[in-house]
């Protein structure tokens, strides 16, 4: 957690030093607004890293949980149950690669792969990339008035973030994910299902994403079918720069928070520092790379050697 | 055993593909449609011959396809900017292959850390410089007809890119099958820990992978630079997730060890024939992608399967 701490510290410094207008209350909400479906999914993630699996469908299904939000909502239903609707239909998608992850023991790399492309590919076969328009008046901002809605959105995805953390520190279902990753077989002889584990943790990635998708959708006036392409690995760098080791077991809610906050501040720091916002994707994979080099260096100076590549 | 299985399955996949597709598509079995499916798949077959031995190590190299743009972004730079000639801008954008394979090479070998991480961050790296250096949006074009020949051209119906395949096909098989090298990898793939103990130079052979892998990818951006006509940062996007699918697909596992290359020919003959049919037999083109879903998860579902019985 020390380095996007630090990281961030600095960066926060640097503007304040250089571009004071950056803490304008309007803008720090905006960063905020654009970041609330990342916080989200990034919880979702943060799991299933726990437990020493990957999701990699996620941005396949942010596009198609937004559509049917967006879908619900133009048949009449009023925007709640459009949101349940997504909220399902990503824990439905979830269930699917718990399942094929869990029960029959595929690698999630692969199955979520796999998942990536056929939700993709299915969403532009039926939808024809015809984005979802005329929605009812009620669907932006789930009806409430602009500044409301820019405060909800933020809020619902903070208010995500901090009971998960309560969930994963204080309760058994927490600890057992924690334990899952450490050491399944371990876990399994502690009296825990690792298994369940792991396929409850992928349901809940899909609702996560679900909600997500929500978020993002009700921003702005119509649903694009193409929305989420590159989501994963947005999400999976936040997570990784906050501090989750991809062998499972470490990690917490609080460091993916601070890489979410990192990641997305970097873009519009950069315009405000009078950079060009185009060497923002390079700033990222650089403070990608400086997380886990810190990590690695770290690791053999107290071990002697380092985490070693990744196994099942 | 369980890898010729999932061959012979994937074997019989493309038969009954070729088949239907010669009843359903107009001019699909023809030699001048061969070409063209060879053509197709030239830089995604590249990748995916690189990336076989890679997953024979258990690792995974998420870059390609990013490193494919900055390697086509340095040569449209070098040539059209610095006024190099093209065999030196291509030089040039050979180094920028070696180079970023290197950095893969000496975070993964050298530091261990997790593959999936550090290809990660590169993946972002890479891209993220193609689109710093060109502001996001230029593009280079109007390269000489001699090197456009390279991705356009054709000896009867033979297109150019097939010697480059050809020659990375039998490259990559002579390394896999035929040298202790490959024999190094699979060991690495089974147990890093006991490779290790066994002796073997296992951070030299990680390298090799890897650099190997940021050449692919600089060989496959010439390709692709050439094909298209054009050099622009958003180049390849996409590809890494279709090599990867050829070689899973070919049934090397993604937890390293077993494989062939002979498998990921394969793969990628499937998935170019399932585009290029659909395509010519007016099916929609998203079928490719549900198609090809299904398939990846039955090649698991079968080769965990066979797994169990041996």
């Amino acid at each position: 957690v020390t380095v996007p701490f630090f990281a961030l510290v600095a960066l926060l410094l640097v503007l304040a030093a250089a571009a004071p207008a950056f803490f304008d209350p309007a803008n720090l909400r905006d960063l905020l607004l654009a970041a609330a479906p990342v916080i989200v999914a990034a919880v979702g993630m943060t799991l299933v890293v726990l437990t020493r699996q990957i999701d990699i469908s996620i941005g396949s299904q942010l596009a198609v949980c937004a559509v049917i939000a967006g879908v619900l909502a133009k048949s009449g239903l009023p925007v709640a149950l459009a949101g349940l609707g997504a909220v399902a239909a990503g824990a439905l998608i979830g269930s699917v690669n718990g399942l094929l992850v869990a029960r029959l023991g595929l690698p999630s790399i692969v199955v979520t792969l796999a998942m990536m492309v056929g939700l993709r590919e299915t969403l532009r076969w039926i939808t024809e990339g015809i984005w979802v328009r005329e929605l009812p008046s009620d669907f932006q901002w789930m009806g409430l008035g602009q500044d409301a809605g820019r405060f909800v959105i933020p809020a619902l995805a903070l208010g995500v973030w901090a009971a998960s953390s309560w969930i994963m520190r204080y309760t058994s279902g927490g600890r057992a994910v924690y334990a899952t990753g450490s050491d399944a077989e371990a876990a399994r002889l502690a009296g825990m299902r690792p298994k369940q584990v792991v396929f409850w943790v992928f349901v809940a990635m899909g609702a996560l994403t679900g909600l997500a998708a929500l978020l993002s959708a009700i921003q702005f006036i119509d649903v694009q079918t193409n929305s989420g392409v590159g989501f994963e690995l947005r999400v999976i760098a936040a997570v990784v720069v906050g501090g989750t080791s991809i062998a499972g077991g470490r990690g917490s809610l609080t460091g993916s928070l601070l890489g979410v906050i990192l990641l997305s501040t970097l873009g519009p720091a950069l315009v405000f520092l009078g950079s060009q916002a185009y060497w923002d994707r390079a700033l990222q994979g650089l403070i990608i790379l400086a997380a886990v080099t810190v990590d690695a260096l770290r690791a053999v100076a107290s071990e002697g050697r380092g985490p070693g590549l990744r196994r099942r | 055993m369980s890898a010729l299985t999932v061959e012979r399955a994937l074997a019989l996949c493309l038969a009954i593909e070729i088949a239907i597709f010669a009843l359903l598509g107009s001019n699909f079995v023809t030699l001048q449609n061969a070409g063209e499916i060879i053509r197709a798949s030239a830089e995604t077959g590249l990748l995916a011959l690189a990336l076989t031995p890679i997953i024979l190590t258990g690792g995974i190299d998420l870059s390609v396809g990013s490193l494919l743009a900055l390697c086509a972004v340095v040569f449209g730079m070098t040539w059209a900017d610095a006024g190099w000639p093209i065999p030196l801008a291509a030089g040039a954008a050979i180094a920028a292959g070696l180079a970023g394979g290197a950095l893969n090479a000496l975070l993964v070998a050298r530091l261990q850390v997790p593959p999936l991480i550090v290809t990660l961050g590169t993946f972002s790296l890479f891209r993220g410089i193609a689109e710093g250096a060109t502001a996001g949006v230029r593009n280079y074009s109007n390269f000489p007809d001699a090197f456009l020949f390279l991705g356009q051209g054709a000896v009867g119906f033979i297109p150019s890119q097939f010697v480059i395949l050809l020659a990375a096909a039998v490259a990559i098989w002579l390394l896999v099958h035929r040298m202790t090298v490959g024999r190094t990898l699979s060991a690495i793939g089974f147990s890093i820990d006991g490779a290790r103990h066994a002796g073997l130079p296992v951070a030299r052979r990680l390298s090799l992978v890897y650099v190997l892998s940021g050449l692919a990818a600089a060989v496959a951006a010439l390709l692709y630079v050439a094909r298209l006509g054009q050099a622009k940062a958003d180049a390849g996007t996409g590809f890494e997730l279709t090599a990867i699918t050829a070689v899973v697909l070919g049934g090397t596992s993604i937890f390293g060890g077993r494989g062939s290359v002979r498998g990921t020919l394969l793969g990628l003959a499937t998935l170019a024939v399932l585009q290029n049919g659909l395509r010519l037999s007016d099916l929609p083109a998203e079928l490719a992608g549900v198609v090809t879903a299904v398939l990846l998860v039955a090649a698991l579902g079968a080769s965990r399967a066979f797994e169990r019985d041996t």
